[in-house]
């Protein structure tokens, strides 16, 4: 019964459109009060919840993006990115999509990427005669590459969401093979559609150029690798790493690029406070929910029921993202892993799979979520930077639906292209 | 009423405007701070030990402004698709009951925040030697601001004044 007020109450309140952390908040409060316990308890889960230093890790992180949005190094990535594949076929496609795995390992934020690199390539590809929904559709699917590589600040929610025991450095080791085989499968796609539209290649710049734009392109490219190697050494916590990131950013945009102006670093503070002050809540709502979910013993509920489904891990697995490809296609990607892997997580690994494993597979797969309606933040950035409708963007998308999908099998079904990296560390 | 709403909001925009400031000012504090700790550890060898409590401190107080200022500008993840489906005027029916959830959730952020500082206030927290009851301030003033913020939405909706909603422009005032 307590489980129909926890998911009755929350059900009801996200349908008439009340802020998803406070159907997490209120959803809780109510079922506490039904089983008697004091409700103070739900506000001491979420002031906790709120105060771990691990999280800092995401205001920082994106922080650092919004910065870097603003200070010029989204548009040197793209330069070089240009030079580097724009003679290929589909040459500004493949470019959008090399831009978004040099952007991505910078931010690890999907819609910062779409907006970012869309912003700068489609209206190029717009001019060079390419079908402004073959731009958009690249710029949204490609933005999902910019999740699974360090540093992907999702990967650190999904680890607090998991108990904070997963470590974050395997996390981020374990995304890049998938995030490089989706650029891959990706670029595979895009060459298709443009063979098929006729669609025209850039010429190669030569060498000499390639090297210029490296070289303007690499203060950006440094910090991938001190965020990476920071993490992974354990020399730096994410936390600090994050913050690295920041300062790094603004001596960058400030002293080197000088493209930074002072109203840009105000606005870039505002937009990084908007953005996590509503996704930490998110999350401490979450925490005062989770532990309800543990106390009504629904995970494990979840296994068992699972387990007289199927006792085979394929089949579990294959369930397991299909309820999750449907909630992303409602549901924003954050409150989704919070929500989900609780629950989940117990059942993947009760079957036998690796939590960091599942972690790649949860943030590839909530990541398709945004990129689809009705409700995906990502394509709705991908449709207002090219000034097209959702429908028109959606009805020559699925080319690249169907490579996202195909590295989502891949990646779930071959737990080696995760963890492969990570083992080398250990 | 709707030049009366007009008026308050001239006033509920300045609060939330300074407590966005309020909020942001925190942020840069806190990239200070780390930066800070990091510097002092790893290049003079010394390790700071109130920066991370602190740091801790400052987000709670920029997420629970921030988070009530969202309520007012309407930037929270919400799912509205449902509602597409809905007449107009049980959509405003079905918002304000929305609103009113909200603003529960925010008196009890209050009430409950009130009771956890007042249990703590004796206590004086380790390293920055300042009184408990400040772990839950953020919380008690989130609170206040997200229940001023739900009720001036009921209420502008009551007068015929639009809301500002996830997805959407923001609605000035």
């Amino acid at each position: 019964m307590e489980l129909y007020v926890l998911f009755g109450t929350f059900v009801f309140l996200l349908l008439i459109g009340t802020p998803v952390a406070f159907c997490l908040g209120v959803s809780s409060f109510a079922t506490i009060a039904y089983l008697g316990l004091p409700p103070v308890v739900v506000f001491q889960r979420l002031n906790s919840g709120v105060s771990v230093f691990a999280l800092m890790a995401i205001p920082f992180f994106i922080y650092a993006g919004d910065l870097m949005v603003r200070g010029d190094i989204a548009r040197r990535l793209v330069g070089l990115a240009g030079a580097l594949v724009g003679h290929m076929r589909g040459g500004l496609g493949q470019v959008n999509i090399i831009a978004s795995v040099m952007f991505g390992g910078v931010s690890g934020s999907a819609a910062a990427d779409a907006s970012a690199v869309g912003g700068l390539m489609v209206p190029q590809m717009k001019a060079r005669g390419y079908g402004v929904d073959y731009a958009v559709n690249i710029t949204v699917v490609s933005s999902i590459i910019a999740l699974m590589l360090p540093p992907s600040h999702n990967m650190i929610i999904y680890s607090i969401a998991a108990g904070g025991r997963i470590s974050i450095a395997d996390l981020f080791t374990a995304g890049i093979i998938p995030g490089l085989l989706l650029a891959l499968s990706l670029m595979v796609a895009a060459w298709f559609v443009a063979r098929k539209r006729g669609y025209p290649t850039e010429a190669f710049p030569g060498l000499r150029m390639v090297g210029t734009l490296f070289f303007s392109a690499v203060p950006g490219l440094i910090l991938v690798a001190i965020i990476f190697f920071g993490v992974r050494s354990g020399i730096f916590t994410a936390s600090e790493s994050s913050n690295i990131a920041v300062v790094y950013a603004l001596a960058v945009t400030f002293f080197v690029y000088r493209t930074l102006s002072f109203h840009d670093f105000i606005e870039a503070t505002f937009a990084a406070v908007r953005t996590t002050a509503m996704v930490l809540l998110v999350i401490g709502c979450a925490a005062a929910f989770g532990w309800l979910l543990a106390y009504t013993k629904v995970p494990a509920t979840m296994v068992m029921a699972l387990q007289n489904i199927s006792d085979n891990p394929i089949v579990i697995l294959l369930l397991l993202n299909l309820v999750l490809l449907i909630l992303g296609t409602f549901m924003d990607m954050s409150p989704l892993i919070v929500i989900t892997t609780p629950i989940f997580l117990p059942v993947a690994m009760a079957f036998g799979v690796d939590p960091v494993h599942f972690g790649v597979i949860l943030i590839l797969n909530l990541g398709i979520g945004l990129c689809t309606p009705p409700v995906g933040a990502v394509l709705f950035v991908g449709c207002a930077v090219g000034r097209i409708s959702i429908w028109e963007a959606v009805r020559t998308i699925w080319p690249f639906y169907g490579a996202a999908f195909v590295t989502l099998m891949l990646v779930t079904y071959i737990p080696g292209l995760s963890l492969w990296l990570p083992s080398l560390f250990h | 009423m709707q030049q009366s709403m007009k008026r308050l909001a001239i006033w509920t925009g300045l609060i939330a405007r300074a407590a966005l400031w309020i909020a942001g000012i925190g942020l840069v504090l806190m990239t200070g701070f780390i930066a800070a700790q990091v510097f002092w550890r790893y290049i003079l060898n010394d390790s700071i030990v109130w920066t991370e409590p602190a740091s801790v401190m400052i987000m709670g107080w920029f997420i629970f402004l921030g988070a009530a200022v969202g309520i007012r500008e309407g930037y929270h993840l919400s799912f509205d698709v449902l509602l597409y489906l809905v007449p107009h005027r049980a959509k405003m029916v079905l918002f304000s009951i929305s609103d009113i959830a909200v603003a529960f959730f925010g008196g009890g952020m209050i009430w409950y925040g009130w009771q956890l500082a007042a249990k703590t206030s004796g206590n004086r927290l380790p390293s920055l030697g300042i009184s408990g009851l400040w772990d839950f301030a953020p919380l008690v003033a989130g609170g206040g601001l997200v229940v001023l913020f739900s009720l001036e939405r009921i209420a502008r909706r009551a007068a015929g004044l639009p809301t500002a909603r996830f997805g959407e422009d923001p609605v000035e005032a």
